[in-house]
């Protein structure tokens, strides 16, 4: 059906002639051209091969680093930062608590200081009985121990 | 060194490759470059395509294995880039489908290595006014000769589907110069 001797248009049967040329000396230098081509691509290849090889080390290096950060300091940060938060509330309780219970000396008059210690006041401790003493300073001490220090 | 078989030889051998390759270039270039020429029409396009090939051709050696002849494979690989080339540049240029052809043509007249007259202009642009198979076979068969079996290794099209393109194409060129032949000067 698609032979060629049925189809014979008009056009068909014209001199077939080459319209298009190329510019001169054109073929005569190709091979060099290609030549040329295939030794830049070759030298570019090399070149992108070469930098990847320089890179390695370093980005071999790095992705070590990156595994030791997410495998020592990423789970020490997690999980040992949390006891040390609470350590430092901690602290702030015990500082406030001091803050509270110190004796700010600036609002304390040096005369009633003096006073108290060189006072020739004692009623106070006459007032007091022995055995409450004794009481007060056996305090932590067992009987072996007390009867030992009663005939020292 | 004509032979295809001792260029091929000689291919193999990491110590004659490089001359090998420039006897393979000197013997084939002048044939890849018209078939090239005759998809692509324009001769800068035609010059980078014909560059392109001959690369492609020397990165793809190691994988030729002769089970067709060196000149199909060399064909092969030139229509396939004249082809990918084609369609890159459509897919730039082109803002819709009926444009698609207008490229070729807008690259055909504004080519200054044309010397046709202008019944081979009109020739150009209806073998251009082609879908791209048909066009190929066109070229293949009215242009350069070649026989469809051969064309049929090359384009891994069965020898009746080329035979249809072929005819189809025929018929349109013909409506083309028909339709278009009367504005011409005699």
């Amino acid at each position: 059906m698609y032979e060629e001797e049925n189809i014979e248009p008009d056009f068909l049967k014209r001199p077939k002639t080459n319209p298009f040329r190329t510019p001169d000396y054109y073929f005569e230098s190709l091979e060099d051209r290609v030549m040329g081509n295939i030794e830049y691509q070759t030298k570019k290849e090399n070149s992108s091969t070469r930098i990847i090889r320089l890179l390695k080390p370093a980005l071999g290096l790095a992705a070590s680093f990156l595994l030791v950060y997410l495998l020592v300091y990423y789970p020490i940060n997690t999980f040992l930062l949390k006891d040390t938060a609470k350590t430092a509330v901690t602290d702030t309780t015990t500082a406030d608590w001091l803050n509270d219970y110190s004796i700010n000396l600036t609002s304390v008059d040096e005369d009633v200081i003096v006073n108290a210690i060189f006072s020739e006041d004692t009623t106070n401790l006459s007032e007091t009985n022995p055995d409450e003493f004794l009481a007060y300073l056996s305090t932590g001490l067992n009987d072996v121990e007390i009867y030992s220090e009663i005939q020292n | 060194m004509t032979n295809d078989q001792q260029i091929v030889d000689s291919l193999k051998d990491p110590a004659t490759k490089e001359l090998a390759f420039r006897h393979l270039i000197s013997k084939y270039k002048e044939r890849l470059y018209w078939h090239i020429r005759k998809i692509v029409l324009n001769h800068d396009d035609t010059d980078d395509v014909l560059q392109n090939t001959f690369i492609k051709i020397w990165n793809g050696l190691d994988s030729f294995r002769a089970e067709s002849s060196l000149f199909t494979w060399l064909y092969r690989i030139a229509t396939n880039e004249s082809i990918t080339f084609l369609n890159q540049r459509k897919r730039k240029n082109i803002s819709s489908l009926t444009d698609e052809n207008q490229y070729l043509i807008d690259n055909l007249e504004g080519d200054s290595y044309f010397d046709g007259d202008e019944w081979q202009m009109l020739l150009q642009k209806a073998v251009a006014t082609l879908p791209d198979k048909q066009r190929l076979v066109f070229n293949m068969k009215y242009f350069d000769e070649i026989k469809y079996e051969e064309m049929s290794e090359i384009l891994e099209t069965s020898v009746g589907a080329l035979k249809a393109s072929y005819h189809h194409a025929v018929k349109k060129v013909e409506e083309f110069v028909k339709s278009h032949e009367t504005r011409i000067e005699p």
